[in-house]
C-alpha cells in the first residue's frame, strides 16, 4: 500500500528550485530526480527487486543445499569368502524341531562372513538388533536355523559412517547359498528363495516371522529411503531362504 | 490515479509467476514404484499310512497339466513325505504301484486345493481292499507358548488305539484310518503312549511351545510303534513389524532437498524478469514522450 502516495514527490521540486533559476534548467534537473524517486514507488520495480532477492536467496540456498550434500564412502567390490568346509548337515533335520544353536553365517556370494550373536525383543516388542553394525545375530526367540520353523538372523546395512555386515544383502538372488555353522560343528545350507523389500509400516510380520513346517531362514537388513528426520531406513529388505536338500 | 492498481498490479505479477512456477514443479517425474510381486505358495506332504498296501509311487499333478510336477518314487507304508513348497493352486494327487509306468490308470487319485501358507497331508489310509486318499488340512500356529498334537491310527493290527499324553487323552478308541484334531497341550517332553487290545508302545516326544505335531501309530511287525511327526514351528514370540538396523552411513542423501530453493530460484527470476521488461516497455514509452514535448 501507499507506495506511491508516500512523502518525496512533492519535496523533489522544492530541491530541484534551490539549485535551479531559469525554467529549462528546472526541467532539466527535475527529470532525473523524480525518476530516482519515483522508481521506488513504481510496481515493476518493485516486483523485479523482489523477484532478485528470491532468485539470489534460491541460489544462495541451492549453493548451501549441494555443499551439504552426504556422499558415503565408496566400497570396494566383494571380498571372497570361501564356502565353510566340513560335512554339511546330511540328513537335513526336517522332521525335527531340533538343530544345536547357530554360531557362524557365512554367505559367499556377498562376501559375508560373521560369527551369530544372540538376539531377544526390545522393550517395546520389536526385534533387538546386533550393538555393532558389523556382526549379525540370531533371534533366540525363533527356530534355531536348519531346525523346522522360520529362522530369524539380523544384521545392519550400515553404520553412521560406512557400511554394514548386510550391506549387500539386497544383492542376493535366488539360488544363493547361505551357510549357518552350528554349535555341534555341523552344518546348515540354505538356498534363497526370494527377496523382498518391505516399507517398514507396511512389515508383513507373520509372513517373515511366523510359523513354517519346512526349515527356512529369514535375513533381515534395512534398505530403501534413509530419513534424515528420524535417523531411520524407511524399509526392511528380506531375504527368505529354504534349507538345501 | 488509482492508489490500489500498483499493488494490485505487483500481487498479479507475483500470481502468474507462482503458477508458471507450480506447472514446471508439477512436471516432475513421481517417484519410482517397485511392487515385489511374489507367487503365494502353499505346502504339501504326501503319507503311505496303508499297512497292507505295497509301496506306490506318488504323482502330483497341477490340474490340466498331465506332466507331473513331483514323482516320489516307491513310497513304503509308514513312510511321511517332507513338506514340498508348491504354487496356490488345485493339484491332483494320484497314486501307482512301485514301478508301473506313468501314462497307466491310477489306483486312486484326489483332488486338493493348496491355500498360501497353509499346510496339507495327503494320505492313503485304510486297508488294501478299501484304500482311500485323505487330504488333512494341517495346522502351523498354536496358540500361545502351546504345542498342539493330532493322532492319525494308522495300525491295522490294532483297530482301536488310545493314545495318552501322561494322563491326558489325545486320542480314545481311534479306529484304524482315522484322524482325530488337533489338541492343545502343555509344551515340553511329553510320555506318549498308544494302546491297543493287546499291544501298546510308548515314546518320549519333545513338544516344545509353539510347534504343532502329528503323531501316526504304526504297526511294526509284532507290535506297535510311534512316529512323531512336527508338522509346523513358530517363534515364541512374534517381534512387531521388522528392524532398525541402519543408521545411514551409506546412503547417499542431500543435506536438505535442492527443490525449494530451485524452485525459489525459478520464481525470483521470473518475477524479475517479467518486472523488467515491464521497466524496459515504460521507459520506452517516456522517452516517446519526452521526444513529442521537446
Amino acid at each position: 500500500m501507499g507506495l506511491t502516495s508516500r512523502g518525496p514527490r512533492p519535496s523533489g521540486p522544492r530541491l530541484a528550485d534551490a539549485g535551479a533559476g531559469t525554467a529549462p534548467a528546472r526541467r532539466k534537473h527535475r527529470r532525473p530526480h523524480l525518476s530516482l524517486l519515483a522508481l521506488v514507488g513504481r510496481p515493476a520495480v518493485v516486483a523485479a527487486g523482489i523477484g532478485l532477492v528470491l532468485a539470489g536467496s534460491g541460489v544462495a540456498g541451492l549453493l548451501m543445499a549441494s555443499h551439504r550434500d552426504y556422499t558415503p564412502p565408496r566400497v570396494g567390490p566383494v571380498k571372497p569368502v570361501l564356502a565353510p568346509a566340513g560335512r554339511p548337515q546330511t540328513p537335513v533335520p526336517q522332521t525335527s524341531a531340533h538343530a544345536s544353536a547357530p554360531v557362524s553365517l557365512t554367505i559367499p556370494s556377498i562376501g559375508v562372513r560373521s560369527r551369530l550373536i544372540r538376539l531377544g525383543i526390545t522393550k517395546s516388542g520389536a526385534l533387538q538388533v546386533p550393538a555393532t553394525t558389523t556382526v549379525a545375530g540370531w533371534y533366540t526367540g525363533s527356530p534355531r536355523p536348519g531346525a523346522i520353523g522360520s529362522s530369524v538372523i539380523v544384521g545392519h546395512v550400515d553404520s553412521f559412517t560406512g557400511p554394514g555386515i548386510f550391506y549387500r544383502l539386497h544383492l542376493l538372488h535366488p539360488r544363493n547359498l547361505i551357510y549357518v555353522r552350528q554349535k555341534d560343528g555341523r552344518l546348515a545350507v540354505f538356498r534363497v528363495s526370494s527377496v523382498h523389500q518391505y516399507t517398514k509400516r507396511g512389515f508383513p510380520t507373520v509372513k517373515v516371522y511366523g510359523p513354517a513346517p519346512t526349515p527356512q531362514l529369514r535375513l533381515i537388513t534395512c534398505g530403501g529411503t534413509f530419513d534424515v528426520q528420524t535417523g531411520h531406513y524407511l524399509s526392511n529388505i528380506v531375504v527368505y531362504a529354504t534349507i538345501a536338500s | 490515479m488509482n492508489h490500489q492498481a500498483p499493488v494490485r498490479r505487483v500481487l498479479r505479477l507475483l500470481g502468474a509467476c507462482a503458477l508458471l512456477t507450480g506447472w514446471l514443479a508439477a512436471a516432475a517425474p513421481a517417484a519410482l514404484a517397485s511392487p515385489a510381486t511374489h507367487q503365494a505358495t502353499g505346502y504339501l506332504r504326501l503319507a503311505h499310512l496303508s499297512p497292507n498296501t505295497p509301496p506306490v509311487d506318488v504323482y502330483l499333478y497341477s490340474v490340466g497339466n498331465s506332466n507331473a510336477m513331483v514323482v516320489v518314487h516307491h513310497v513304503a507304508y509308514g513312510t511321511v513325505s517332507t513338506y514340498q513348497t508348491v504354487p496356490v493352486g488345485d493339484y491332483t494327487v494320484a497314486m501307482r504301484g512301485a514301478g508301473k509306468p506313468s501314462s497307466s490308470p491310477p489306483v486312486l487319485s484326489t483332488t486338493v486345493k493348496i491355500q498360501a501358507g497353509h499346510a496339507y497331508t495327503v494320505a492313503g489310509v485304510g486297508p488294501a481292499a478299501g484304500l482311500r486318499l485323505a487330504v488333512l488340512n494341517d495346522t502351523l500356529t498354536t496358540p500361545k507358548g502351546r504345542s498342539l498334537v493330532r493322532v492319525i491310527q494308522a495300525s491295522l493290527k490294532e483297530k482301536k488305539v488310545t493314545v495318552m499324553d501322561g494322563s491326558k487323552a489325545l486320542a480314545s478308541n481311534l479306529a484304524f484310518g482315522s484322524v482325530t484334531s488337533y489338541v492343545s497341550v502343555a509344551p515340553g517332553t511329553a510320555d506318549i503312549k498308544a494302546a491297543g487290545g493287546t499291544m501298546s508302545t510308548s515314546k518320549s516326544v519333545g513338544l516344545p511351545a509353539d510347534t504343532t505335531h502329528t503323531i501316526v501309530v504304526l504297526d511294526d511287525p509284532g507290535h506297535l510303534t510311534i512316529d512323531p511327526l512336527t508338522d509346523a514351528a513358530g517363534s515364541n514370540l512374534l517381534p512387531s513389524g521388522g528392524a532398525a538396523t541402519g543408521f545411514g552411513g551409506m546412503a547417499p542423501r542431500p543435506g536438505s532437498s535442492p527443490l525449494p530453493w530451485a524452485a525459489a530460484t525459478a520464481f525470483g527470476a521470473l518475477v524479475a524478469v517479467a518486472a523488467a521488461t515491464r521497466l524496459r516497455g515504460r521507459r520506452r514509452s517516456w522517452k516517446a514522450r519526452g521526444s513529442h514535448a521537446r
